[in-house]
């Protein structure tokens, strides 16, 4: 591997690493608006303009390969001025419209202008102007004055939507980004476009408007709308969810989420939310349901449980483990399929046809447990039950109006038609609410994390579990949800050696039999 | 002055664009010759000949060609020969002359660099205000097909050679390689970043060679008479000689093929005739609008090959478009109506050529138009540093180049157009004969 110096520190980085990147490896940050890890160098902007020892001329850092013995500064009043000088001409057109610019708090013309620039304006000419609220797409929208013509966008519709839709227009400082005539963005990446913009010029619809950026704490998370898994950042303030940005891994999503997985905010506090725990029709404390609950589930003969591919990995082995030792003659079942209402599309780049972000742990637990058996089996038993107890998928609904057991009790998020037909309900978190893991289509084992209090009763799953394991005689041992994933993880041989601890942000890949599904550069 | 006139020998014959007519003045009659040699032994002899590219940038040409990957390193990829006509260096407009006047000559010259450097299908890129040569060329290259000058094995050589004309839609920035590459392959015409360079991944991301058309109509007469020969031309590290485009104020404007070393005096003097009546020398653009102009004191100091004009002037030989001003060239709006070309121009690509091109014009436009102060010019100077090699390709410094030497050369015209602005003076009365003179009228 090479080594490379930056402002005399010797780093070691894997041969064909861009200098920018390089600097980071060193802990110097590297100016730059164009460059994006996960599109190609367009070297446009020239914000990343180094010094190098020995060399003629300044380059770019993007677009410098490192090599052994290449050594570049960027703390020479050369490289000062190249950054201040870019600044001052990025910004002598821009409208410095920031009180009423949504990307203030997170814009790079703000950051780097305080870094870099801190110049006296000298800009007295007539600044060029462009056209501004552009509706280009059902999630964006433009304001082409206060581009910086990086083409982050373009290239994102070429290289990674491959739908070529945003061009650069125009020539000179009358460069414009824009659609071509009467066409609008179609794909259903446009959330992207959004959040790779280094500036104010395209702004995601949904969130505009809504809240100060710099008031919002992020916590990484995973998205829970399919199978992927996409990292995401989830964007809250004082218990309220404004919006889900993707979170680089490039093992998943690199930098990418869909525009549905983003809609999934709203479900968060949307009026489907189940608050309250109830028993037959009256609405109870969770402790009193609890009781009930386990007081049902000892006296019926024939009982089944339903395992829940949209539930935690630490949901489902709870639920294992209290059913198998306080129930020893009831049937586990898994599900498939999505519940009714789950959006439809799907795609090749990142969103799965399975809605469901834990089938895969669900999976590998039925498979562990040996005696799990399948929804076919459930169709055929289902209408012979006493008693079905269900984790969060909506089994009523999936089975489409076939006869369903005779009692229903429901651990669940929202209100579908499992919970309209459950004489027991119980409250559970959304996934932003409460910690725990997925495995999600390649095998790779990811961490969700509280960001937000639970709504109303709600209470995490293998909590509720727990609780419920304790009433029927032996608590499995998983009230914390530590506890929960590392008993699991010594249990199953695929997870063996990890900790829910030590579980990096970017996942931990798990030797399944399935072959991994990676992300393609696929047409969307 | 005794010289082979190499480019522009044919050019007064009649129907001179005629395959008979090219034929009888012995185009084509190095094709044989040509083909039937090993390519390494053709790219040695123009490195030989010290010929350089003639578009702007001097490279050698012979070094060129040698870029291109061998057979095995490229595998499978072809080589794309790109013949840039894109002519659009304001001040110039001798390749015009070369294509409309003796389109064969350089056809010849694209068949022997093809065979040089392997490639089986070349283009000629070619700017979209020559319409009416774009028709010319085509003719040519039906007129050459017919007679097996063109297309699969050329005179029973064996050698295969497809030649298409491309028409350019009309962007200065296409004549830069990258982007003239770009604007072939059918994408907005905007300069590549480099590495990779065109000869290595270029066009299609084949090995691509771009040649300007003086550039390869100089080739055949070179494979003809030899290195030797074409190097005894001119200067030793200028050989050769140069279609020079000369215009502006003097007596006999027009494209003069002259060799490489000629004093650019006696260029004005004699070639062109000569200032007009009672007119003195203020200033020279040598090689069009980008490099920085000239004083009288370095005009009569200077040759016009690519050394002395850069060591002993500070400019470029550049495309040899020269631009000739007297003393009632205002200069203030002269540079005005430079940047306004190279505002309207800028790919709009980089971040300082993008602003900085039409922050300059608008800088320039106000002190043209009495209404700017010192300061900024001191902006103006500064703008032009912070824009000079801050870019992809070579446009930024285009445009900074003239802005830089204007107000180092000729400040004194700035700050006395400021200054009589202050005072309310007229329009014009700043403008002063120039003191030194080399040129009698």
């Amino acid at each position: 591997m090479p080594k490379v110096k930056i402002n005399d520190i010797e780093v070691e980085v894997p041969a064909g690493t861009n200098m920018i990147e390089a600097a980071a490896v060193a802990g110097v940050d590297i100016p730059h608006y164009c460059y994006h890890p996960n599109l190609s160098v367009a070297g446009n902007c020239r914000m990343c303009l180094v010094d190098i020892v020995g060399g003629r001329a300044p380059e770019i850092a993007c677009n410098m390969q490192a090599r052994d013995g290449l050594a570049i500064r960027t703390d020479t009043p050369a490289v000062k001025k190249m950054r201040q000088s870019v600044m001052e001409f990025m910004l002598v057109n821009h409208p410095l419209d920031c009180p009423i610019c949504d990307q203030s708090g997170e814009c790079r013309l703000q950051d780097y202008y305080m870094e870099h620039g801190d110049y006296d304006s000298r800009g007295v000419e007539e600044k060029v102007s462009k056209k501004k609220r552009q509706d280009i797409g059902d999630k964006i929208v433009l304001d082409a004055e206060r581009c910086v013509e990086c083409s982050r966008c373009v290239r994102f519709g070429d290289e990674v939507t491959g739908t070529g839709d945003l061009r650069l227009m125009n020539r000179g400082d009358h460069t414009e980004i824009g659609m071509f005539p009467g066409e609008r963005l179609q794909h259903h990446y446009q959330g992207n476009l959004a959040d790779i913009c280094p500036v104010g010029a395209l702004t995601n619809r949904d969130f505009r408007f809504q809240r100060r950026v710099w008031y919002l704490k992020q916590t990484a998370s995973i998205c829970s709308g399919c199978a992927t898994g996409c990292n995401i950042q989830v964007c809250h303030q004082e218990g309220e969810v404004f919006r889900y940005l993707p979170r680089r891994n490039d093992a998943v999503n690199k930098s990418w989420m869909c525009d549905e997985g983003r809609e999934q905010v709203a479900g968060i506090s949307g009026l489907k939310r189940i608050l309250r725990s109830r028993v037959d029709g009256k609405t109870v404390d969770t402790e009193a349901a609890l009781i009930a609950l386990a007081a049902r589930l000892k006296s019926a003969t024939h009982v089944g449980v339903v395992l829940g591919s949209q539930a935690t990995n630490e949901a489902n082995w709870a639920l294992l483990q209290t059913v198998r030792k306080n129930l020893k003659s009831a049937r586990i079942f898994v599900t498939a399929g999505n519940d009714p209402g789950s959006f439809e599309y799907a795609d090749k780049l990142l969103v799965d046809t399975d809605k469901n972000p834990n089938s895969a742990g669900v999976d590998l637990l039925a498979a562990f447990d040996g005696q799990v058996e399948s929804w076919e089996a459930f169709g055929s038993a289902v209408a012979d039950l006493d008693l079905l107890l269900v984790l969060e998928d909506d089994v009523v609904g999936r089975l489409a109006g076939r006869r369903t057991a005779a009692a229903i009790a429901y651990l669940g998020v929202s209100r579908n038609a499992t919970s309209e037909a459950g004489s027991i309900v119980v409250p559970v978190c959304h996934p932003v609410e409460m910690d725990g893991s997925y495995v999600n289509r390649q095998g790779r084992v990811q961490r969700i994390r509280r960001a937000v209090n639970a709504a109303g009763d709600a209470l995490p799953a293998w909590l509720i579990v727990d609780r419920l394991g304790a009433k029927l005689g032996v608590a499995p041992g998983t009230g914390m949800v530590a506890a929960a994933f590392n008993s699991m993880a010594r249990a199953v041989p695929q997870m063996r050696g990890l900790e829910f601890k030590t579980l990096s942000e970017a996942g931990q890949q798990l030797i399944v039999e399935t072959a991994p599904v990676a992300p393609t550069e696929a047409t969307v | 002055m005794d010289f082979p006139r190499i480019l522009s020998g044919n050019w007064e014959l009649e129907n001179s664009h005629k395959l008979d007519v090219a034929r009888s003045c012995g185009t084509y009659g190095r094709v044989q010759k040509a083909l039937a040699m090993p390519p390494v032994e053709l790219i040695q002899i123009v490195k030989d000949s010290g010929l350089r590219g003639r578009g702007g940038a001097g490279f050698p040409t012979g070094m060129k060609w040698s870029f291109v990957p061998s057979a095995e390193k490229r595998g499978n990829k072809p080589v794309y020969l790109l013949c840039n006509a894109d002519e659009s260096e304001p001040g110039t407009f001798k390749d015009r002359y070369c294509m409309w006047k003796d389109p064969h000559l350089m056809i010849e010259g694209m068949i022997i660099a093809a065979h040089a450097i392997g490639c089986k299908v070349g283009y000629v890129y070619i700017r979209g205000e020559f319409r009416y040569i774009y028709d010319r060329l085509w003719e040519a290259v039906h007129e050459a097909r017919a007679a097996g000058l063109l297309g699969e094995n050329i005179l029973g050589t064996g050698v295969d050679f497809q030649l298409h004309i491309h028409l350019g839609a009309g962007a200065y920035i296409c004549g830069e390689e990258t982007a003239l590459i770009s604007s072939l392959e059918g994408f907005k015409g905007q300069p590549k970043l480099k590495p990779p360079f065109p000869a290595v991944e270029g066009a299609w991301h084949a090995p691509t060679i771009v040649n300007n058309v003086e550039t390869l109509a100089a080739v055949p007469w070179i494979i003809e008479h030899g290195a030797a020969a074409y190097k005894a031309i001119g200067t030793e590290k200028s050989p050769g000689t140069k279609l020079f485009s000369c215009s502006g104020h003097i007596r006999k404007p027009g494209v003069y093929e002259i060799p490489l070393g000629y004093p650019m005096r006696d260029l004005i003097n004699v070639e062109c005739g000569g200032l007009l009546p009672g007119r003195t020398l203020k200033a020279v653009i040598p090689g069009g609008s980008s490099v920085p102009i000239m004083t009288p004191d370095e005009v009569a100091r200077c040759n016009m090959d690519y050394e002395s004009i850069n060591t002993l002037a500070g400019s470029y030989l550049g495309s040899g478009g020269m631009i000739v001003m007297d003393d009632t060239t205002d200069l203030v709006a002269a540079l005005t109506n430079l940047l306004r070309f190279y505002a309207h121009e800028s790919c709009g690509q980089c971040t300082p050529c993008r602003e900085g091109c039409g922050w300059m014009y608008h800088i320039l436009c106000r002190v043209r138009d009495n209404c700017a102060t010192a300061e900024d010019l001191v902006t103006l100077k500064d703008l032009a540093d912070n824009i000079h090699s801050k870019t992809i390709c070579f446009f930024g410094a285009s445009a900074a180049m003239p802005v830089q030497s204007f107000l180092l050369k000729f400040k004194g015209e700035f700050l006395a157009r400021i200054e009589a602005a202050s005072k309310g003076l007229p329009a014009g009365s700043h403008v002063s004969p120039a003191s030194l003179s080399v040129v009698g009228a």
